[in-house]
Parts: C-alpha cells; structure tokens; sequence
C-alpha cells in the first residue's frame, strides 16, 4: 500500500491548499442553516459519487427512484475507497465537486470545515429516525452537514465449541468474562491464542476506544481531547492485559485471521459485521454453526465504535434540490431494507430493523442492539491526524510494554499541540 | 584450474538461483494464488490450489467494463510515451548540442524540477487543469505527462556522448537543424529512447492517483483505478479479484519489456559506459 501515505499526504496539502489559497468558501464559526429545498418530484441530472460496492450497485438500486421522479436521472461514479478521501479533497480544491457524494464518517469533520458541504434541511431529512450515533457523525460545530447511509459496528466473535470448553457457552458478558475466557480456551480448549484484538496501525483506535466508552470515557469535553484521563488509562491498562498475559497474539499477519479461527487456533476476535461474509468463505457450509458474536463485553456498560459512511451534498451542486430529494429517498426505512438486501450495508435508519429481513437474522441482532448505544469520535477537521497519533501509542503499548498512562499522556500532548481544527 | 572453475560457477548458479526465486517468486505466488477461490487464499495462501478457477477472472470481466478502462490505460500510456521520446529529446538535444543564450539556465531549471516531488504539484496541476475545462478528458489525463524533466535529463545525457564531430559533418555536408536531428542524432539514440520508452510507459500504465483524480466519471478510468474500486473495500480486501486484476494489469508492461528488452539492457550498458 504505497500510496496510501502518498494520498494522506497529498491530500492534507490539498487542503491546506484550499485555505491558504482561499479556495474554501469561508468556513463558518457558527451554525449554518440550511436553505428550503423545493416541493415536488425531482427532476434534472444528479451527479453521485460512491465508493466501492456501494458505488457498483447505487446505479441500478436508484433506477427505482427515477421510475417515482420521471424526470430525473441519478449519474453515479463509482470510487476506490482506497482513494476517496484524495479524490474529494482534491475535487474540492478544484471546485470540481459532484452534486453528492458519499463521505466515510471518519473524513466528514475535516470536509465539512473546508465549507463545500451542504448544511442538510432537516425539516426534509429529520434526525431522529436514525441511529444517535450516526445522526452525530454527520454534525460539525453544531450543523449536520448529509445524513447517515449506512453504519456498523464491533462485537466479538468467538469459537462456540471453544467457549463452551471453556465454561461461558453465551460468550463473554464482561471484561472479567473476556480475559476468564479467553485464558480458558488456551488452557482447556486448546486454543493457541485466546482472543485477537488489533494491536496497533492504522485503525486500531477502533478496537480501543468501544473499551474506552464502555469504562465511561469520553475522547472529546468542551471542544477539547480528554486523552489523558482515569478512565481511559484504565481501558488502555486492561486492552494491553490481553499482550502481557499472553492471550492474544501481537504480530499477526494480514490475512492469518481467518484461517487460525477457522482451525480453532484463535478463539475469539473483535470485528464488525463484514467479517460473518469472511468466515462463512473460509470455513465453508458447516462453519455457521460454530460460531456466534456477542457485543461489547460490559465495564461500566457496552459501548460499541459506530462506523459506516454517511452521504452529502455539496454546496456547489447544480442540481441541490433534486440531490435532497435522492438522499431523502434513501433515507425511507423500506429503502433502507431493500439496500440492505441489494450491498449488505446495515441500515442506519432504526426503523429499518424491524423488517424481517433484519430482524430474523440473529447475528445482525446482535449488532443491531449494539448500534443503538455505539458512538463514534467527534467529528473534529483534525481527527484522523490525532486518530493516526493514537494509533502510534496503542502500538508501543501492546507491542513495545509502554506504560499505558504514559502513552495516554503523549497522545494529549500532540492532540494538543494539533488541536481540535474546530 | 578446471575445478576451480565449476565450483566457482556452482556458486554463481546458486546465488542466481536465490536470487531468482526472491524475485520470481512474488509474482508466481499472484499468479498461481488468482486461480484459487476466496477462501482458499484466506485459508490456505501457499501452496497449488486445490482445484482451478477462473471465478476470479470472471467475477472481474463481468463488473469491470473491461475493454473500456483498457483502452483508456493504452491510450493514455501510448500518447504519454510518444510525447516523452519526441519532447524529451528534442530538448535534451538543444540543450546539449545547440548553444544560446540561457542554455545553462534551463538546464538547471530541468534540474530543479528532478528535485521537487510530485505531491508537491499534484494539486495545484489539478486545479490548473481543471480550470482549463480539461478535468474528466483524455487531454487533462495526458498533458501533464508529455515531457518530463527525468526524461530531459537522460536524453541530455546521452545525446553528450555523441561526437559534435558527426554533426558538423553534416552541416558541412549541407544539412538543416531538423534533418540533422531526425536522420543523424534520433537514429544514435535508439538505446536512451528505447529506456525512456519502457519507463515511461511503465509509469503512466501504473500511475493511480493521477487519473482518479481527473476522471470525475468512470468511462475515462484507467485499470489500475478500476481495479483498486472492486477489490478494495471498506473494511475488507477481496485478494481473489485484487491479484486476477494485478495479472490482468502486468501482462501489458510484461508484453513491452520483452519487446524491447533487447534496446533496453543496451541503453543501461551505454549510458553506464559514461
């Protein structure tokens, strides 16, 4: 992946670039409003950027919107996800925006700062039929600039057959239950590993920060990063528990997941719902049954990462009203069901769960409770800078031995010296 | 003396043959592996699948608007490549054969530009283009490319090493700038274009950000963007279709090396004489 550093970088100075040149239109210290969108059926051409199987798929799904709206046509270019991030920042510099794009949910602070974003009309699109989590990511400064599309979250997935050998056949319930279980499966059941959580690189905020909220830590207070605080050094302390006791395994090469919780070498593991299409590839037929996942084992409570991708429109569109009307079709709860049907995403409206089609499914079950209590980190411009800084830390604690509150301590300092861009 | 000699070579074969299976191995290993199932690559990446499939190249055909990213891909790596060996030598050649005023100058200019690194001027070259009207053209995804000054620099070069003798001659012998250029200097050249050839084309067949960046729809996509848009997902990477695309895309430079493989081991020969 050699140009992913390529494209942090190069994008950050295409940001940069977008300010210092004053090509951003003015960001706004206050809340923004949003203008009316127009009554009646949309018409005209709307320009949709998507990324991945999203971007694959939308075109096809979107023909049902057009059969409502006759005089509208929905043009979708599908993105690597690789590169969304540098293409829309780059798109932006240049003011060569579409009328809508999909935006991960980690990218939406530092878009929406640049002022290219939309503020939504939310008397068209209302907050409340999503879930709170995801509503959040779409906020910045107090505006909510696009709305959720589709979210996910973390549980543990865990051997059936090992956990049974090893006492908690439900799965764990609490931290107590995730480290008991864990040492059991490698003593009784044979496993080699008990459990596999990220132990550093990019992204492994995700699996530390649901033990953070569960323990009643917050990453952000009055518009500043609280880092540095009791409760998360105490979730740091127990994530490194699982590297010092030696349950869970600190150099695993990409892609040997898989196969070693397939074999039975590694009990249990922290992932999303993704990962359930994984398994069943790799274990074939008769692997569903030997497996189960349970959500965020409880500290103080079970508090899950929410992620997923929200979708936007930019100021610049030439077609905003009718790009509204699209994002709120895709908003209807029934749409949400059939989108779900058509990539698999998991629906970011709560209503949509309680089609049959979700709500049948057990392990889909378990994430849907999860979500309605997940967070997500702030929608701060500099959050995937101080996200990278944590990401840095997490490794020298799990890997390197570091004392977890010093660690905590540096990653404030350099939040600090980044601030929040808000 | 005799033995000295075998050993001597058996040594060398041995160390080649390490040296072969580093490099060969990789791309063995993308090969054989983009003939196994998805999971079989996640549950058993080394080794013979354990039966062939082409499900991969299927899956790949059949969402990919194959023909069309491939066209765009040669034709944008065709032009890029032409441009380079006609710019870059028609200014190596002044700038190493012909005298006038600020000659040195733009030399050190060339030179300047080898030391800047692309990401430097990957957007404000975005913006410039695009404010030309030439975002999502093949004209935004070439022109950039036409000349650069890495080219400039090795057409220089090389073109210092030809004897001023040769073209004197011909001036005496009543030729003009430009016929001197196509029938004496270019003919000489043949090496340096032929390494030009090959790494330019390399470069513009990979390049990746670039035309993601300016194609805003995804009929003026090139392979390699094309193919990090189905194999790379959010949270997942789907290794079947990723490596079937990586053969996919290598074939082509694989093709081009072996045609000019000949010109171009000479060229690295030549210009490490100098």
């Amino acid at each position: 992946m050699n140009h992913r550093s390529f494209v942090a970088v190069a994008a950050s100075a295409a940001l940069a670039l977008s300010v210092a040149a004053g090509c951003g239109r003015g960001s706004s210290a206050d809340t923004e409003t949003a203008k009316a969108v127009s009554e009646g059926k949309a018409s005209g051409d709307i320009t949709v950027w998507a990324m991945g199987t999203e971007g694959e798929k939308l075109a096809e799904f979107a023909k049902a919107f057009t059969a409502e709206n006759p005089d509208a046509k929905v043009s979708v270019t599908a993105v690597p996800w690789d590169a969304a991030h540098q293409k829309i920042a780059s798109a932006i510099a240049a003011k060569q925006t579409p009328d809508v794009s999909m935006i991960g949910t980690t990218m939406q602070g530092e878009f929406a700062k640049t002022g290219a974003l939309d503020p939504t009309p939310t008397d068209l699109i209302g907050k409340d039929a999503f879930f709170p989590g995801a509503w959040d990511t779409t906020v910045v400064d107090g505006t909510s600039f696009g709305v959720p599309w589709y979210v996910e979250t973390r549980g543990i997935y865990y051997r059936t057959d090992l956990a049974a050998k090893a006492g908690f056949p439900d799965g764990p319930k609490t931290w107590d239950d995730l480290t008991a279980m864990a040492a059991a499966m490698q003593s009784k059941a044979g496993a080699k590993w008990g459990l596999n959580v990220q132990p550093g690189k990019t992204g492994s905020w995700q699996s530390v920060l649901p033990f953070a909220w569960s323990n009643g830590a917050e990453i952000s207070a009055d518009g500043k990063y609280t880092f540095d605080t009791p409760a998360m050094t105490e979730a740091l302390t127990y994530y490194q528990s699982f590297f010092t006791k030696k349950l869970a395994p600190d150099n695993l090469p990409q892609g040997a997941l898989e196969p070693a919780f397939v074999k039975g070498e590694i009990g249990a593991f922290m992932s999303g719902p993704w990962h359930v299409g994984i398994l069943n590839e790799a274990g074939g037929k008769d692997f569903a049954a030997k497996y189960s996942v349970v959500g965020m084992p409880a500290g103080k409570s079970s508090t899950s990462f929410i992620g997923g991708s929200n979708i936007a429109v930019f100021k610049d569109a030439r077609n905003r009203d009718a790009a509204w009307k699209f994002l709120a079709w895709l908003s209807k709860p029934e749409v949400q069901v059939k989108w779900y049907q058509t990539a698999t995403d998991l629906p970011a409206v709560q209503k949509a769960w309680d089609d049959p089609a979700l709500s049948g499914d057990k392990l889909l079950q378990v994430f849907g409770t999860q979500l309605k209590s997940a967070k997500a980190p702030p929608a701060f411009p500099t959050w995937e800078q101080v996200a990278a800084v944590f990401d840095t830390e997490v490794e020298k604690v799990c890997v390197g031995g570091e004392d977890p509150a010093a660690a905590l301590k540096s990653v404030q300092q350099q939040a600090d010296a980044i601030g929040t861009g808000a | 003396m005799a033995r000295r000699d075998l050993v001597a070579r058996i040594v060398l074969y041995a160390v080649l043959l390490a040296a072969l299976v580093v490099v060969v191995g990789p791309f063995l290993w993308m090969l054989v592996s983009s003939f196994k199932t998805e999971g079989e690559i996640r549950s058993a990446p080394t080794g013979w699948p354990s039966h062939w499939t082409f499900t991969n190249y299927r899956d790949l055909f059949s969402r990919l608007n194959f023909p069309q990213y491939f066209a765009n891909s040669a034709i944008v790596a065709l032009l890029v490549t032409a441009g380079n060996l006609l710019f870059c030598s028609l200014i190596g050649y002044a700038l190493a054969k012909l005298n006038f005023p600020g000659r040195k100058a733009l030399f050190l200019t060339v030179l300047g530009m080898l030391m800047v690194p692309g990401m430097v001027t990957f957007v404000p070259q975005f913006v410039l283009i695009s404010n030309m009207g030439l975002a999502n053209s093949y004209a935004g995804l070439v022109l950039p490319f036409l000349a650069g000054p890495f080219g400039v620099f090795l057409m220089r070069q090389f073109l210092l090493a030809i004897p001023d003798d040769l073209i004197e001659a011909a001036r005496v012998d009543g030729a003009g700038e430009w016929r001197i250029f196509w029938r004496i200097v270019l003919p000489l050249c043949r090496p340096a274009l032929a390494t030009l050839g090959i790494l330019t084309f390399l470069a513009s067949w990979n390049n990746f950000l670039w035309p993601l960046v300016v194609a805003t729809t995804d009929d003026k996509y090139t392979l390699p963007v094309a193919l990090a848009l189905y194999s790379i997902g959010q949270n997942r990477i789907y290794f079947g279709l990723l490596l079937a695309g990586a053969v996919v895309v290598v074939l082509p430079v694989l093709i081009v090396f072996l045609v000019l493989q000949k010109h171009f081991l000479r060229g690295i020969a030549t210009t490490g004489l100098k």
